[in-house]
């Protein structure tokens, strides 16, 4: 297949909070403008891992990430590297929706602002149009966007925290579980959401829905007790996998 | 087990459930209860004080008599004598009075009086040469005799007034010459002497200048101590020694703080003695643990996916808790600052001891002015004999839960309406 080029990949990354190692040897690549999802039972580091692709688990302090990193070739695992610069260029989403104690208008304008993307009022305008339109919210939320953000539904305010994810323009974007928070129109609507944004950004998805995984992902990878046990196409893992213990926990046989 | 067993388990549960129910009702009425004696004892005793009686009198502004004509400047109309128009209108009350009762009857108006002619006159020129009906403030005793504070029918040797003057006072009172009227001088004078002039316009200001400079110390201060201990600092033993010091200064008792703000603003800054500056300095110190603790409470519970929200958006972790976690702390912070100065306005104790237990005769403009303050008002005027100032402490009473009350309730009014916002 053409454009298989590879966004980010690790190297024997291996992350300890205090003493316990969470992380062991995580050798992954991940695929641009491909959709990859993370699966695995609570508690087997999907969270950590995707935390150590935009430096999040920097804010936890015993929280220690060993091993490379590399997007675009780059190292960012290294000491004296802006964290800010890696943030802007991998956005976020978490599990719950976590809208700012600002107007819808403002949440979106946030980011550009802080980052000094618009030039003035017009141009900022415009970033949060696209941004809202990108999220699908647009049409939902242009008659009040003075309005607070916190006012939305569940699956509004994660698609407003998407549209503040784009609103600076990153490369990837990292998804925490999140539709764990929603019902199942919402998240059907983010699916949808999710589908279109690979055209333009690399995505990392984790997921607890076997299903969801298969159907928005293009490669999937199985955690297990801080181990990647599995990584491979989506179609490959679900028909067909490698692993014993990845075909028990897609079906249901434990997790 | 049997359903008997279980009807049995059941029905020890719902009495159980009603025992407590009915502890819980019992206790909150008690607590209701006191709170209505209270109130109800503070307001009977204290309300007349908000009215003062006054005598109409028939004055001449005798030219004469005053030694000032149309043309006198205001300066020597205010060092000019208004004694002597007074006492005559006094004495016509009584012709018949003997030499000796004459005192008597002068008597029966405050020391003011005379200065409430002058000041009357200063405003109404034109009533010079002409006689006129002025209401003039009662002297205390028979002002709390018409209020009913104190008792007519004892013997003469045990009451501040006589009988000649009672029945003078009885005279112009069958004859509407005494009346009542709001009484504006509580609120605008300074202390007295005298509880008829007694205000508590000194201790008033003097209250809300020492509040503005502990707010203005306490506030920024505590605010961005709780922002860094919350938020920046980081967790070893060092925070960890301030964090215990901190809960453990809100206990110390406030009068500590005084004999500090004695030790070190009076005797080694030599900053004035008995003024708000000092008071609200001493303050400060006492309420700012008591800032830091609800204001780091508030930080506390904004939930950290707000943080990660915009820290995953690049901002700096300055940004992210100004821009983001401080507006959600703000309602909490706001009101455990309320909190903290209506706390600081009822502290007696140490401004006893940096000396605001002066008595004060002039209403304070600057910070540095001696001055009262409201609780240290009620104190000094609890210890006094007179019948007019027990109405003037409880009034003063009223006037400072007025105070709290309003402090109080903007607190929750902050706290209700920044949390609807934002949920
Ligand atoms: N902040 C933290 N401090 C200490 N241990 C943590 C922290 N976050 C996660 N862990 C531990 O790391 C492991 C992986 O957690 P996580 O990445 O959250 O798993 P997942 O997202 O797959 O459910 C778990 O054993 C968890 O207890
Ligand atoms: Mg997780």
């Amino acid at each position: 297949m053409i454009n298989e080029k590879i966004k980010i990949s690790t190297k024997n990354l291996n992350v300890f909070y205090a003493s316990k190692q969470a992380l062991f040897d995580i050798n992954i690549n991940l695929k641009e403008n491909k959709v990859t999802a993370l699966i695995g039972p609570s508690g087997c580091g999907k969270s950590t891992f995707i935390r150590c692709l935009n430096r999040m688990n920097d804010v936890i302090d015993i929280c220690k990430v060993e091993g490379s990193i590399k997007i675009d070739g780059d190292e960012i695992n290294k000491k004296n590297l802006d964290v800010n610069l890696i943030r802007e260029k991998v956005g976020m989403v978490f599990q719950k929706p976590n809208p700012f104690p600002k107007s819808i208008y403002d949440n979106v304008a946030y980011g550009p602002r802080i980052h000094g993307l618009a030039e003035n009022r017009e141009s900022l305008d415009n970033i949060v149009e696209n941004s809202l339109k990108k999220a699908a919210l647009w049409d939902e939320v242009k008659d009040r966007l003075n309005q607070p953000g916190t006012g939305l539904s569940g699956g509004q305010q994660q698609r407003l925290c998407i549209a503040r994810t784009i609103s600076i323009n990153p490369e990837v974007i990292l998804m925490d579980e999140p539709c764990s928070a929603l019902d199942p129109i919402a998240t059907a609507k983010i699916e949808e959401l999710i589908d279109e944004l690979k055209e333009t950004y690399t995505i990392v998805i984790v997921t607890h829905s076997m299903s969801q995984a298969a159907r928005v992902s293009n490669d999937t990878g199985f955690f297990h007790l801080g181990k990647i046990l599995e990584f491979n196409s989506t179609e490959k893992i679900f028909k067909n996998p490698d692993n014993k213990l990845t075909q028990d926990y897609i079906t249901g046989r434990f997790g | 087990m049997n359903s008997k067993q279980k009807e049995i388990l059941m029905r020890k549960r719902y009495s159980a459930e009603k025992r407590f129910k009915f502890f819980g009702i019992f206790s909150i009425s008690l607590a209701i209860l006191f709170l209505c004696i209270l109130l109800f004892n503070i307001f009977t005793s204290g309300l007349s004080a908000f009215f003062k009686t006054k005598l109409i009198l028939k004055i001449n502004f005798d030219e004469k008599k005053l030694g000032i004509n149309m043309n006198t400047p205001d300066e020597a109309i205010k060092a000019s004598n208004f004694n002597e128009i007074l006492q005559d209108a006094l004495l016509n009350l009584d012709l018949l009075a003997p030499d000796l009762k004459k005192i008597e009857l002068i008597d029966i108006v405050s020391i003011d009086a005379t200065y409430e002619l002058k000041r009357f006159y200063l405003q109404n020129k034109d009533q010079l040469n002409k006689i006129v009906e002025i209401s003039l403030t009662l002297s205390d005793d028979l002002d709390q005799l018409y209020k009913g504070n104190f008792p007519r029918d004892i013997p003469e040797d045990r009451r501040r007034f006589s009988d000649f003057q009672l029945k003078v006072f009885d005279e112009q009172n069958s004859q509407n010459k005494i009346i009542t009227e709001f009484n504006f001088s509580f609120f605008k004078n300074a202390d007295s002497r005298e509880p008829e002039l007694a205000g508590i316009g000194a201790s008033l200001i003097g209250s809300l200048l020492t509040i503005l400079v502990c707010l203005i110390l306490s506030f920024p201060i505590g605010f961005l101590a709780a922002i860094y201990l919350e938020e920046f600092a980081p967790k070893n033993k060092i925070t960890e020694i301030i964090e215990i010091n901190v809960n453990n200064l809100a206990a110390v008792p406030s009068i500590v703080f005084g004999l500090l703000g004695l030790g070190v603003f009076l005797n080694y800054f030599y900053l004035p003695r008995s003024t708000p500056l000092v008071g609200g300095l001493v303050l400060a110190l006492m309420t700012l643990p008591r800032i830091i603790i609800p204001c780091r409470a508030a930080l506390k519970a904004v939930s950290p996916s707000i943080r990660e929200g915009a820290l995953a958006l690049g901002a700096s972790k300055v940004q992210a808790v100004m821009h983001n976690v401080v507006p959600l702390a703000l309602p909490g912070t706001l009101s455990g600052t309320i909190i903290g100065l209506s706390q600081a306005l009822g502290e007696t104790a140490p401004l006893i001891l940096i000396g605001m237990v002066a008595f004060i005769n002039v209403v304070p403009t600057y910070p540095i002015d001696p001055s009262a303050v409201l609780p240290v008002q009620v104190y000094l005027w609890s210890e006094s004999a007179e019948r007019g100032f027990v109405e003037k402490t409880s009034a003063t009473i009223i006037i400072l839960i007025f105070f709290l009350v309003l402090m109080n309730s903007s607190a929750i009014y902050l706290r209700n309406k920044f949390e609807k916002k934002w949920s």
